[in-house]
């Protein structure tokens, strides 16, 4: 094994592989290579706590054979285990059963410019280790500053650097290379028995596009803080309030529902909905995998198949779920370059804004929840139920009253879509599924007592 | 134990292709800046994967796992670099990034490295699963997926999966020591889809641990999975939501550990407490919660998901004492904070992979049991909630957690009433400690399937509750 990482030789290796798969008995084969080097320096109390600085590769195949599908990976790149790997997946795939969707997809004729589509910022990986190192120390040094601020979970600066490359079989070839940089730091208030904590980060994919060290800090000490000496409330139902983070948690577990994959398994309650109403008018959300700059952003997906924007909800009717080749053959649809290995993954994945200002909408509420945060799961995509544990200010005519804690929210996902009444006007695209401000009419709040 | 002594008949060298010399010498570049202790740690997993839907063998999967990470420690700080490319010069490099960290002068010593055998073996592997034919794998998919199936035929879609893996470590560091392991794992699953008037709901059952094949022959079958998975979704199609507030709640034995996991165990591992993170930190030795609460966490329970014969730094494991009559007795340690706090390993360091350094983790962690019978616990609530099956939890370094319950029952007049569905409960821990009124005789663990995750690290777990009962928690349901 050599020392080989420019993409050209990645990509002469893929085709290697994709051309020993045909030789092996494979009727179809797709070879994937990912080459990234990480940086992560972690500091906290000032002092450094860990660096780390490393590079990786890895490989991901599929083959089909007969229409019999079989995976392999490996981070190891020697051509002799890679060979053994696709021998192996050949014997396997015999063993599989006969499934007449398995299988690559077609070569597309559209081909996506990866220039087009910003995705490197050369000046991430020209960054020196003691820069990266002073953003994260000046971070948390603005906000251990703040008094009220007692012990810090440290603060992070992290870059990585890769390039993706396909083979297929099927004639694809393809290649990008992707940067990202994030600055995060954890902050904790208050006494060992009152503690409250929280945190805030900035991660993108351009450097320049990172916020400040002093908007990080100020941000972090100021969510943290506002939670400072909760109280409890009766158990009830009210309206409540998203905030953009807490919005983006929601979109997460709508994309897991629209999802090709589940959809056909019937493993979400949004299956056989196509076409039909699922949120009211106020809710329109995207899957665009085209937005030049951003997180989810990149020229095709793991099978190929050239990136696009999907309307997947368009003033609450049900457009379309996201797809890789094998989902979109199950339910007669086509794929919308959503592959993500053997299944399906999100590439800018957001709610569309709205009209209003996030002030505007906490003045709307006589009394309500505004949700800052929830911990624990509690999401059952076959129903669309949520149960989480839930930290929230307290609406109390139009203005923020008090922090409360110690509450759960809970409700049904096509219920809240349908029972949307504002929405918005701050998305920022801060991860690859993202939203804004939103109002829902009533969750059911629980705390004190019961009902 | 097959797989050790497999294990020290391939040598390290036809994995990694690496001396001991060689070791020694990485140890020794990643000394060169200074630092009290290196270490190197290389790692060679191979994971396996069936899965069945749609009646047939959709797809298999075989991964490899390939690397090696290497660690400085210089005071409180941490270098680490890792390959996977294991090329003397790549090596090499990640040595040096890991050495950056530290910065006195040098003064490099040899390291003359001792190779050390784990002391027991807790793993329980006759039939080897990375080495059994497909076939044999593809069979107990089968019939698990079979056994749900035909449970009932509102049963819709099945999913049955069989994953399984070896990974083989091996540690060396700057105390000499040179040991290795070798640790099988293997989980067979099953998901239903029952549907009945419109209404869909999912089941979920599963076991496996680091065993062999023959565990599914005796101690869970294939076709005990399926029908649990199915029971699950068929009784949740006939529970109604349940209900919201604060109320007295008792514990099914089992799985409801995951409540000790959340609560306890993240909250008394090493490193939280040494940052004086965690809300335990000035606690230790103090009372903290009901005297029936005595909590253990042991990676040496045998056959287990979360044991292991040594812990990612190659230290052998303890049964670790946590809580004891509601007083804080111990600590998960790693060695970076056993060093700091001067307090003893306990073989708690463990890490995903090798691109992560080792953090303190849990392993098999659980409430011991009390000296109630169960039925009696469920006759002492008038008005409450029984939470039984489970989906998993979170806890920040406040105290506060929750826990998601799947299903359960209401309880009324000291009797299981209504089956109702998913709840999660929240609760802050010290808080919640005190409120554990009464402890069952009958401790049980979850169903081996469990993966813990801390700091994007997934390990695995398991955990174990007898029934409990928390006098008042807050219950979030939708009624």
């Amino acid at each position: 094994m050599t020392a080989k990482t420019g993409p050209a030789d990645l990509l002469t290796l893929a085709e290697r592989l994709v051309r020993f798969g045909k030789a092996s008995g494979a009727d179809e084969i797709e070879v994937g290579i990912g080459d990234g080097t990480e940086f992560a320096v972690d500091v906290r109390l000032g002092e450094i706590e860990n660096l780390i600085e490393a590079g990786s590769r890895s490989m991901g195949l599929r083959i089909i054979k007969d229409h019999k599908t079989a995976f392999a990976a490996s981070s190891d790149l020697a051509e002799e285990t890679l060979q053994r790997l696709i021998k192996n997946a050949v014997k396997r795939a015999e063993l599989a059963n006969k499934d007449e969707c398995a299988g690559l997809p077609s070569l597309s004729s559209r081909a996506i410019d990866p220039a087009g589509l910003a995705l490197f910022d050369p000046h991430v990986g020209r960054l020196e280790s003691k820069a990266k190192i002073a953003l994260a120390l000046e971070t948390e040094r603005i906000a251990l500053s703040d008094k009220r601020i007692t012990n810090s979970h440290g603060a992070s600066f992290v870059t990585n650097e890769g390039t993706s490359v396909l083979a297929s079989s099927n004639g694809f070839l393809g290649e990008f290379q992707k940067t990202h940089c994030s600055l995060s730091v954890g902050l904790q208030a208050g006494e060992t028995d009152e503690r409250v904590e929280d945190f805030w980060f900035s991660s993108q994919t351009h450097f320049k596009d990172l916020e400040t060290p002093e908007k990080i800090a100020r941000t972090a000490v100021e969510r943290t803080v506002r939670q400072l000496k909760p109280r409890k409330i009766k158990t009830q139902k009210v309206p409540v309030v998203f905030e953009p983070l807490m919005t983006a948690g929601l979109m997460g577990f709508l994309f897991s529902c629209t999802a090709g994959t589940a959809i056909y398994q019937k493993a979400s309650f949004l299956a056989d909905k196509l076409g039909d109403r699922i949120g009211n008018d106020k809710i329109t959300v995207i899957d665009d995998g085209l937005l030049p700059g951003k997180l989810g952003t990149s020229p095709f997906d793991s099978e190929g198949v050239p990136s696009r924007r999907t309307v997947v909800v368009q003033k609450g009717i049900l457009k379309n779920y996201l797809c890789n080749t094998y989902a979109a053959r199950k339910l007669k649809l086509r794929s919308t370059g959503n592959a993500d290995g053997s299944g399906v993954g999100p590439n800018n994945f957001y709610l569309e804004a709205g009209p209003h200002a996030p002030s505007e909408i906490i003045r709307s509420c006589e009394k309500g929840l505004l949700l800052i945060r929830t911990l624990g799961h509690g999401l059952n995509p076959v129903s669309g139920d949520i149960s989480r544990g839930a930290f929230g200010l307290w609406i109390e005519k139009g203005e923020i009253a008090y922090p409360v804690s110690e509450i759960t929210i809970s409700g049904n996902l096509g219920e809240i879509l349908n029972s949307v009444e504002m929405v918005g006007r701050d998305l920022e695209f801060s991860g690859s599924i993202c939203g804004p401000t939103l109002k829902v009419a009533e969750m059911m709040v629980a705390g004190e007592g019961s009902r | 134990m097959p797989e050790t002594r497999h294990f020290q008949r391939v040598p390290f060298e036809d994995h990694f292709r690496l001396s001991r010399d060689d070791i020694q010498r990485i140890l020794g570049i990643a000394q060169s800046s200074g630092g009290r202790f290196a270490e190197v740690y290389l790692e060679y997993r191979v994971f396996n994967s069936i899965v069945m839907e749609e009646d047939i063998i959709k797809e298999t999967a075989e991964s490899i796992s390939l690397g090696l990470g290497v660690r400085v420690i210089a005071e409180e700080k941490t270098g680490y670099g890792y390959t996977n490319d294991l090329s003397f010069e790549k090596i090499k490099k990640a040595a040096l990034s890991a050495a950056a960290i530290a910065s006195s002068p040098t003064t490099v010593r040899v390291v003359n490295l001792r190779t050390v055998h784990p002391p027991h073996n807790y793993y329980r592997a006759r039939e080897i699963p990375h080495r059994a034919p497909l076939e044999r794998k593809i069979g107990l998919v089968q019939e698990a997926y079979r056994a749900c199936q035909k449970s009932a035929p509102a049963v819709k879609k099945v999913k049955a999966a069989l994953l399984d893996q070896i990974q083989y470590v091996m540690i060396a560091n700057t105390d000499g020591l040179l040991v290795a392991d070798a640790r099988p794992l293997v989980k067979l699953s099953c998901v239903a889809i029952a549907e009945k008037r419109g209404k869909r709901e999912y089941g979920f059952s599963g076991g496996g641990g680091r065993v062999g094949l023959e565990y599914f022959s005796s101690a869970l079958t294939p076709a005990q999975i399926g029908k649990e998975a199915a029971v699950e979704a068929l009784s949740l199609l006939e529970a109604r939501p349940a209900p919201a507030g604060e109320m007295p709640v008792v514990l099914a034995p089992g799985h409801a550990g995951v409540l000790i996991h959340e609560a306890v165990g993240h909250l008394l591992e090493a490193d939280f407490n040494r940052k004086k993170t965690s809300v335990f930190w000035d606690k230790f030795g103090k009372k903290v919660g009901s005297p029936q609460v005595t909590i253990y966490d042991d990676p040496t329970l045998p056959a287990f998901r979360g044991s292991y014969n040594i812990d990612d730094e190659g230290t052998p494991p303890r049964k670790t004492l946590l809580i004891e009559k509601g007083v804080i007795k111990g600590l998960l340690q790693d060695r970076l904070s056993a060093g700091l706090m001067k307090m003893p390993l306990t073989g708690h360091g463990r890490r995903q992979d090798f691109t992560d350094m080792p953090i303190p983790r849990m392993a098999n962690t659980y409430i011991e049991k009390g000296d109630h019978e169960p039925a009696e616990i469920i006759r002492s609530v008038k008005k409450g909630f029984y939470a039984d099956k489970f989906q998993g939890g979170q806890v920040e370094d406040s105290g506060k957690f929750t826990f998601s319950v799947s299903s359960g029952f209401l309880i009324e007049n000291g009797r299981l009433t209504a089956p109702v569905k998913q709840a999660t409960l929240i609760g802050s821990n010290v808080d919640i400690l005190n409120k554990i009124e009464m402890v069952g005789h009958d401790l049980a663990f979850g169903l081996q399937t469990g993966t813990c995750s801390k700091e994007g690290q997934d390990v695995p777990v398991n955990d174990g509750c007898p029934t409990l009962k928390i006098s008042m928690m807050t219950v979030g349901g939708l009624e």
